[in-house]
Order: C-alpha cells, then sequence, then structure tokens
C-alpha cells in the first residue's frame, strides 16, 4: 500500500464522487455517509503515511508516471507526469487537509438543498484540495489548482448567502486571472527547461524540481538565470517572478489584490467557507514555497524587500479593516489577510526560522480559521444575523460557546500556549534575523509587523467584549430565546479544533520536526542561489 | 502528342487523390434530384447526405493512409494534396455529418430540406477545394464556391430576420471578395505567377520588395479573414448567427472557419517566405489575432440571447487559432490543428445541447434560469461544452490553449518580438474575460430558480451524441498524445 500511498489520498474522493453520480438524489443519507467514509478512509491513509514518514528525509511517497510525451521533432519532446510526493512543506499540509476536510463534512450535515449535488462537488474539491499540495509536476499542479475553482464556485452560487452570485463571479473571476498569471509562467518556463536525466533529443519537461535547478535552463531561453535578459524596465526573470507573486498572492490573498475574499466568506455557506479560510488560501503560500522561491530565487532575492513590505501591508491594513468591520464573518475574512500577512513575510525573510514560521503559521491559521468560521457558523444558524453590534452579554446565554470563542480569539491573537504564537513568534524571528545573515528584509518591517500584534489583540478584544460581556440584550429580527448553547454535533466538531491548537501551541515540536529540515534546506537554497545568481549575471 | 498523354495520365493520377471531393459532388447530385421527387421521405434525405458525409469520410481516412508521397500538385499545380489538407478535410467532413445530425433532430421542420443538405455538401466541397488550392484563382474560385452557398444557407430560417442575415451576409462578403481579387491581381502582376506556392512568387517577393506588395497581400487576406469571422472583418458574425437555424451556425462556426485558417496559413506562410519577407507578417498577423480576441471576448459581454453570444465567441476563437498561425514555428501549425479539432469537437457539444434547449424554448440568457436543476444532464454537458470553450482544465480546450502559447513562446524565445509578448499576456488574459460570458447560460441554469417545469427524458440521441462529444472534449485532455501523434506525422510543405 505504502508506494500508492498518496494516490490513495487523491483518488479515492474522486471515485466515491463518481459513484455518488449514479445514485439516486432522493436518500440525502447516502451522500452524507459516502463523504464520511471517505473523509475517513483518507484519515487511515494520513496516519499510515504520519508513521512510516521520516522527518529530514526530503521528498518522500514519491510517485512517478508518464502522462503526456510529445513528440514534437526538432522542438524536442514534452514530457508532463503523474508526480507527486511529500516533503516537510506538503506533509503538515496534507495533514491539515484531511482533518479540516472531516470537520466540514460534519459541518455540512445540516446542508439540505440538492445534497447530492452539494457532497459531488465537495468531493471533488477534496481531490483538487490534496492534489494541489502533493503535485510535483507544474502541470499537474495547475490542473488541480483550476479544478478547485469550479466546484468552489458552485459551492458558494448554489448554497451561499444572500449575495452569493456576486461573490461567487468574483471569487472565480480574481482567482481564475491569478491562475491565468501562473499559466503564462509556466508555459514560458517548461519550454524553456530542459529534462537532464535523458541525453539525444531536448526534453521540455514540467518537472517542478528540475525547474529550480538553474543548470536545467536552456542557454538561449528568456528565463534562463545566466544569461539576465533584461525586458523593460527588469530583468525577464523578475517579471516571471511577480507574475507567479501575484498568481499565488490572489489566492493567499495579499492586499491589495485581496477583496474577493471578505466577499466569498460572508456568502459562502459555513462548511464552504472553513474549507476556504482553511485550505484554500494555504494553496497560496504553497505555491510560493513551492514555485515562485525555489525557481526565481534570484528575483526572489532581489524583491524580497518587496514581498515581506507586501506581506506587512497586509498585516497592517486587513487588521485595520477586521477592526472596521461590523460583521462577525467579514471580521474573521479580513483576519485572515492579517494572519496571510506574516507568510509572506516569514518567506520574505529567506531564513530558516522565517520559513519554519511561514509553514507553520499555513497550518495552524487553518485550524484557527476554521474554528472561527464554525464559530461564526453556529451564531448566524441560530438567528440569521452576524451583525456583532446586535449582541451583548452571550456569555451568560451561551457559555461553552463562550468558552471556545475564547479560545479560538486568543489564538488568533497569537496569545503564548495557541499554535498562533509560535509560528508568529517565528516569523519575528526570522524577519529580525534577515538582515543580520544577508537576507533581504530590514528590521524595521519587523518592527511595523509587530503592531499587527497590537491591532490582532485590539479587534478581538474588543469584539469579545460587545459581543459577549456585559448586560445580556439584542438587537435585530430574533429573539434571546433563539441563542442556545452548542449542541453535541458543534461541540464535536469544535473540541477537536481547539484540542489540535492548544496542543500544536504547547507542543510544537512534532510538527517542527517535521517542517524545520525543510525550512532549514529551503532557506540555504534560496539564500545560497538567490544571490550567486544575481551576483554573476 | 505525348505532351496532351502525359496530361491526360496526371489528370487521371489527380482524379484518384480527388476521392473525397468526387464523393461530395456525386451526393450534391443525387440529393438535388431526390429533391425533384415530390413524396419523397425527409428521412431519405438525411440518411443520403449522412451516407454521403460517412464515405467522404472514409476515402480522406484511405487516401492518408495510402498517401506515399508528401505532397501531390494536382491538375497542372491547381491544388496541392498533402497530409495538411486532408486532415483538415477530414475535420470539414466530420463537422458536417455532425451538422446532419443536427438537423436530424431539429424539432421544426426544415423547409427545402434537399436544396439544404445540397447547399451544405456545397459548401464542404468549396472548403475541400480552398485547404487544397495554392493557385489564386482557384482560391477565389473554391472561395466563393463557399461563399455563395453561405449567404443562401444563412437565409434558411426564412424569417425576416434571417433574409436581414443573409443579406449582410452577402454584402460583407462580395465587399471582402472584391477587395481579395483586388490584391490578388495586383499580386500576379508583382509576380506573374498565379502559383503562390512556387519559388517563382517566393523570389519576387524577396527580390522586390515594394509597398505594393505589401498592400496587395493585405487585401488578399482580407477574403480569408472574413470566411473565419476574424476582425476587423467580422461584423457579420453576430447578425447572421442570430438569424440562422442552429445546426446551420454551428456548421459556419467551423467549416468556413477551418477553410479559411487552411488557406490562410498557406498563403501567409508563403508571403512570411521563411522570414525573409520585407514585410513583418508575423506582426500583421498577431495584430489580427489579437484584435479578434479583444473584440469577440468584449462585445460577448453584453450579449443577451444565446445565439449572437456564439457569433463573438467564434470572432474570439479565431484569435485563438490565428495564434497558432502568428507564432510562425512547424509545431505551431502542429498545434494549431490539435486546437482546431477540439473546436469541432467543444463547439458541436455546445450548439448541440443549445438547440436541444432553444427547441424547449431557451433563447435569451435569462430564460435558462432554472433549466439545471430540472435538466441536469443537458445542463452539466453544455457546462463543460463552455468550460472547454474557456480552456480551463480538465478539458481538451486547456490543451489546445496551452500548446498553442507554448509555440508562441517559442516564438517570442526565437525573434524577441514585443509583440509576440503582448499577444501571449493580452490572449490568456482574455480567458478571464471570456470565461465571464461563456459562464452566464450555465449560472443562470444552475443558480438562478426559474419557473421551468418539465419531465426529463434522458435517453434520447442528443444525449448520447452529447456524452460522446464530452468524453471527447475530457479525453483530449487526459490523453492528448495519440491525436497529436496523428497530427505530428503531418508534414507541412508549403
Amino acid at each position: 500500500m505504502q508506494p500508492y500511498l498518496l494516490s490513495l489520498l487523491l483518488f479515492t474522493p474522486l471515485l466515491a464522487a463518481l459513484l455518488s453520480l449514479f445514485l439516486p438524489a432522493t436518500s440525502a443519507a447516502t451522500f452524507r455517509i459516502i463523504t464520511v467514509v471517505v473523509n475517513a478512509l483518507q484519515v487511515v491513509f494520513l496516519l499510515v503515511l504520519l508513521v512510516n514518514y521520516q522527518a529530514g528525509a526530503g521528498l518522500q511517497f514519491v510517485e512517478m508516471k508518464p502522462w503526456i510525451t510529445l513528440n514534437m521533432g526538432n522542438w524536442g519532446i514534452l514530457k508532463a507526469s503523474y508526480f507527486v510526493g511529500v516533503d516537510g512543506l506538503s506533509l503538515p499540509l496534507v495533514s491539515l487537509a484531511v482533518f479540516i476536510l472531516f470537520i466540514a463534512t460534519i459541518a455540512s450535515w445540516k446542508i439540505t438543498q440538492n445534497v447530492k449535488g452539494y457532497f459531488i462537488l465537495l468531493l471533488i474539491l477534496n481531490a483538487a484540495i490534496i492534489g494541489s499540495f502533493t503535485a510535483l509536476d507544474f502541470l499537474l499542479f495547475y490542473l488541480f489548482f483550476e479544478f478547485m475553482l469550479l466546484p468552489m464556485f458552485f459551492l458558494i452560487a448554489l448554497w451561499g448567502g444572500p449575495k452569493r452570485e456576486y461573490a461567487s463571479i468574483k471569487f472565480f473571476l480574481y482567482t481564475l486571472l491569478g491562475s491565468i498569471l501562473i499559466l503564462i509562467v509556466m508555459i514560458a518556463l517548461y519550454v524553456s527547461v530542459h529534462d537532464p536525466s535523458t541525453s539525444g533529443q531536448l526534453v521540455h519537461s514540467f518537472n517542478l524540481l528540475h525547474m529550480a535547478d538553474a543548470s536545467n535552463f536552456i542557454s538561449t531561453s528568456v528565463l534562463d538565470p545566466h544569461r539576465a535578459l533584461q525586458l523593460g524596465p527588469f530583468p525577464a526573470r523578475t517579471w516571471a517572478f511577480l507574475l507567479l507573486f501575484f498568481g499565488f498572492a490572489i489566492k493567499l490573498p495579499m492586499v491589495p489584490v485581496h477583496t474577493w475574499l471578505p466577499d466569498a466568506h460572508v456568502e459562502a455557506p459555513t462548511p464552504i467557507s472553513v474549507i476556504l479560510a482553511a485550505l484554500l488560501l494555504k494553496i497560496g503560500g504553497y505555491g510560493l514555497a513551492r514555485i515562485a522561491f525555489p525557481i526565481f530565487p534570484d528575483a526572489a532575492f532581489d524583491l524580497g524587500w518587496f514581498v515581506g513590505l507586501m506581506g506587512v501591508i497586509s498585516i497592517i491594513y486587513g487588521g485595520l479593516n477586521a477592526m472596521a468591520s461590523k460583521d462577525l464573518k467579514r471580521l474573521i475574512a479580513y483576519s485572515s489577510v492579517s494572519h496571510m500577512g506574516f507568510v509572506l513575510l516569514g518567506l520574505a525573510s529567506f531564513t530558516a526560522e522565517g520559513t519554519a514560521g511561514a509553514v507553520y503559521q499555513m497550518f495552524s491559521h487553518g485550524l484557527i480559521s476554521s474554528m472561527l468560521f464554525v464559530l461564526a457558523g453556529v451564531l448566524a444558524d441560530r438567528t440569521n444575523d452576524r451583525t456583532i453590534s446586535h449582541y451583548s452579554g452571550l456569555a451568560g446565554k451561551m457559555p461553552t460557546y463562550t468558552a471556545f470563542i475564547l479560545v479560538a480569539f486568543f489564538a488568533s491573537l497569537g496569545l503564548p500556549g495557541f499554535s498562533g504564537f509560535i509560528a508568529e513568534i517565528m516569523v519575528f524571528l526570522g524577519a529580525f534575523k534577515s538582515a543580520g545573515l544577508g537576507g533581504p528584509l530590514h528590521e524595521s518591517l519587523a518592527i511595523i509587523a509587530t503592531l499587527g500584534l497590537v491591532i490582532g489583540a485590539a479587534y478581538y478584544l474588543w469584539t469579545l467584549q460587545r459581543m459577549f460581556f456585559g448586560p445580556l440584550h439584542v438587537k435585530g429580527e430574533f429573539s434571546v430565546d433563539q441563542l442556545s448553547d452548542l449542541n453535541r454535533r458543534e461541540y464535536f466538531i469544535l473540541l477537536p479544533l481547539a484540542l489540535a491548537i492548544l496542543f500544536f501551541g504547547i507542543f510544537p515540536q512534532p510538527l517542527m520536526s517535521v517542517i524545520d529540515p525543510y525550512a532549514q534546506h529551503f532557506a540555504a537554497f534560496v539564500l545560497e542561489s538567490g544571490k550567486s545568481l544575481t551576483l554573476n549575471p | 502528342m505525348e505532351d496532351v498523354a502525359e496530361q491526360l495520365s496526371s489528370i487521371k493520377a489527380s482524379f484518384i487523390l480527388l476521392g473525397p471531393e468526387l464523393v461530395l459532388s456525386t451526393g450534391i447530385v443525387v440529393l438535388v434530384t431526390l429533391g425533384l421527387i415530390k413524396k419523397i421521405q425527409r428521412t431519405t434525405l438525411t440518411v443520403m447526405s449522412a451516407l454521403t458525409f460517412v464515405l467522404a469520410i472514409a476515402v480522406s481516412f484511405a487516401l492518408i493512409r495510402a498517401m506515399t508521397q508528401e505532397s501531390a500538385a494536382l491538375f497542372g499545380g491547381m491544388l496541392r494534396h498533402d497530409s495538411f489538407s486532408s486532415y483538415l478535410d477530414l475535420l470539414i467532413d466530420i463537422s458536417g455529418l455532425l451538422t446532419v445530425a443536427m438537423t436530424w433532430r431539429r424539432q421544426q421542420e426544415q423547409r427545402a430540406l434537399s436544396e439544404y443538405y445540397a447547399l451544405l455538401l456545397t459548401i464542404t466541397l468549396g472548403a475541400h477545394l480552398l485547404v487544397m488550392s495554392v493557385n489564386l484563382l482557384m482560391v477565389f474560385l473554391s472561395l466563393e464556391m463557399v461563399s455563395l452557398s453561405s449567404y443562401a444557407l444563412a437565409g434558411f430560417a426564412f424569417s425576416r430576420k434571417g433574409t436581414e442575415g443573409s443579406l449582410k451576409y452577402f454584402l460583407f462578403g462580395s465587399v471582402s471578395s472584391a477587395a481579395m481579387l483586388y490584391g490578388f491581381s495586383l499580386l500576379y502582376g508583382l509576380t506573374g505567377t498565379m502559383d503562390f506556392a512556387s519559388g517563382e512568387f517566393t523570389r519576387h517577393l524577396i527580390s522586390h520588395p515594394s509597398p505594393l506588395f505589401f498592400i496587395a497581400a493585405f487585401l488578399g487576406l482580407a477574403g480569408f479573414l472574413y470566411k473565419m469571422a476574424a476582425a476587423p472583418l467580422h461584423p457579420w458574425a453576430p447578425d447572421v448567427y442570430e438569424a440562422a437555424p442552429m445546426p446551420v451556425i454551428a456548421f459556419f462556426a467551423v467549416v468556413p472557419k477551418l477553410a479559411g485558417l487552411g488557406v490562410l496559413t498557406r498563403f501567409t506562410l508563403a508571403l512570411y517566405a521563411y522570414g525573409q519577407s520585407s514585410f513583418d507578417w508575423q506582426f500583421v498577423l498577431s495584430l489580427v489575432a489579437l484584435l479578434s480576441l479583444t473584440v469577440g471576448n468584449f462585445s460577448a459581454l453584453w450579449q443577451k440571447n444565446a445565439k449572437r453570444l456564439m457569433g463573438y465567441s467564434s470572432i474570439a476563437q479565431s484569435g485563438f487559432l490565428l495564434v497558432g498561425v502568428a507564432a510562425f514555428v512547424p509545431q505551431g501549425i502542429h498545434y494549431m490543428l490539435f486546437y482546431a479539432s477540439v473546436y469541432v469537437v467543444m463547439n458541436f457539444l455546445v450548439f448541440l445541447y443549445l438547440q436541444y434547449f432553444e427547441s424547449l424554448g431557451f433563447s435569451t440568457l435569462e430564460s435558462f434560469a432554472g433549466s439545471g436543476k430540472i435538466l441536469v444532464w443537458p445542463s452539466v454537458f453544455l457546462l463543460v461544452g463552455f468550460v472547454a470553450l474557456t480552456g480551463l482544465p480538465p478539458t481538451g480546450g486547456f490543451t489546445g490553449k496551452l500548446f498553442i502559447f507554448s509555440s508562441l513562446w517559442d516564438a517570442y524565445q526565437h525573434s524577441g518580438k514585443g509583440v509576440l509578448l503582448l499577444l501571449m499576456i493580452f490572449g490568456l488574459l482574455n480567458t478571464v474575460v471570456s470565461l465571464f460570458y461563456y459562464l452566464r447560460i450555465p449560472f443562470y441554469a444552475f443558480v438562478r430558480s426559474g419557473e421551468f417545469n418539465a419531465k426529463p427524458n434522458y435517453l434520447t440521441f442528443e444525449n448520447l451524441l452529447g456524452l460522446i462529444l464530452v468524453l471527447g472534449v475530457l479525453y483530449l485532455f487526459f490523453n492528448p498524445g495519440l491525436l497529436m501523434g496523428w497530427i505530428n506525422k503531418i508534414n507541412f510543405v508549403l
């Protein structure tokens, strides 16, 4: 089983989706059960994977099968493969995905309208997310990356809130724009790179590992790092990096291309919000760490200050927007923008600490934001109203709910003992050390970014005070009686999330031991090759 | 006397290679004759025309298999038979067959059915000849053969709108034909030869770079661009598309387009003269592609009628096809043929279901509201078609675009021309624009709720054919190697 673990993870949901397609739509329970069984199977596969994973041993569970091989005569051979594997970057994210998708399925239990369609789309989305995190062939990655869009679009457009049409189309257009930017670079890259393992006819491969090796570039290609071709104001490679950067930054999302996120979050049904925040955003950060930085380390190094600056702007601006939000879900959405800024800052530091912090932040934010969106969903389910100012003194009426809110809010604002703290402290460490180790970030950026923590504390504490403390009273078109405390299903969803957040806040070691070797290697590689390629044009 | 004998034997040899065209001509005669019989069954006519197309496909296929030499000049250099033309002919015949299938499934009875089928066959025959033409006169004759029949066919809805569309088509067509003829006569004067694929033509082109050459060739291009519905000679398309019967539009969106594309490829490659031409034809074609993409996509955004929308979509698709030619690299032509094949499949997929929905009373975009919840499978298949036209994975539309733009990037790497980079970036960004309108019908169908109510019957011919086309479009994504393997055997000789 071991050599096919990743394929099993990937194709089980697809097969289940195919099976569901041919079942009659009448019995809603069938589709829920199928999806839960798929999730449970994925957990089993993941456990086997985790047990057999050797930290620090690089890529593992690699599967490589030829997919497309076209012999184009003099031009060479076009080669794409089914190439998957996991390392210290993807393993935490794959684990997160399996865990969160399980949670999302449970949270979808209350979906009653067109259950068949919903769960089929959810299963397709499941496979696409796992695929994006494990693909090591650019074309395969792109397939999964785009394959997420259509199910997500329909999930928001069909099961979303009142302004779902606007939100879903905005989501689709923004993310498609991002993926087109990535597509442009993908085409330019695979034409420019040859497979070193073959001799004779030129083989243009989509293999991401080949692309990350500067010696594999064909010397006449525009993107050859040794040629350093100028295109207008910037070198060609800088342009390519910028396209990739903005392509992934839309997904991340980064200010100023973040505007689709609050709308999508506010309108999406709770489980979809959870997947969106916990997993889809991570693909932006993952893409930067897997594709943009290793393939264009020189351009990334040159623009490191810019990436860091955009990260800091996202942190501050996202935080300020969160503070100004009147809707609870919108507040959480903006806090996501703010937290994903740390990922940018960490990666841009070009240090092992910063990189590890960025990956840890992606993992931790996946847990925390899921919890936050589930909590917001709980309130919305009861009253259909998420306006912060309509609530006061909920702590007395909903004590268990408030306890979970406290955990989630404190985790999100970065209190020690919660997973967010570990991630952010590492990012700050990296950002402060960057300049000393020859990285591109100035200390001042790290200092400004710490302001983000203050803002985060401000909006969370303020919200706590407004909504949960003080005398109990509500406004709007609902009564206090509707505010019942958590039911068993909600409790069952929230408890594992809370426990995971606490566990990874108190014992970072298990996860760090996976991430750290990767982060060391990544930072050393991008810093080294970034500098050497820049210095010797 | 020996000369005559030689000529006769050459003509005899030419006729064998002209098998598919002879089949088509026979089909035309048979259909027109059958039309004279008063009580002829409609089914007989349909079967006859389908049979003609099947036979033409079979003969084309056999000819490709039996091809011994790279290319053969027929009738003293009037036509050229090579694997390029055979492949395009095959695509054209398959499109013809699919059109017959669509016509057969039309709810409304088609008036003058035998003439209708005869015209379809005539256009197909003209398209065959156009793709093979290397002589300017022959180009003009076959282009007119396609055009004149198209004008008549465009009005076959026998409605006021149909007449209007047909007349617009005719007026536009005659102007661009006139421009083309003028250009051709200048070219003849400048080179002294009608055969644009000959060495003489190229020699004159290189040795006497006069601005008149540019004007003449540019005017000549007008006729092809018009046939392809490429900007700036596109304005007829939406009107004709809106007014003509659905199978006719599906046919127009493929057959004249591919025929125009085929001859345009030959003609521009001759003009390009292996990069030795003193005029930058790459620049011209890139601009035309860019303009078609932009005009088509942006105009489509505001359309409310499904057929008009497809008219603008067809203009934009011409732009994508032209990208493959504009690259002027050998694999660009191969990739263009791949995209053309995918285009045939996705085009008919979309039109098949648009016709199906039209028969249920859906014509404006808004009217599709709620149909996706009742007619699930047809709507899903239509969605796949639109996703393919947008160019998203996992459909062949994506693979085609990926290939075409790869060759463009290659061309850019070789020449370093900014316009190619511009075409690449704007061409791909156009996908985002196109998504917005391609997704509108599925959006109304699935997301909006409507009052439409019907008991769906999924076991229909449409759904069988639709399923085949859907599987085809998906297959071309997951395994493009098979088709590309065939296309790669095409030896493109000018």
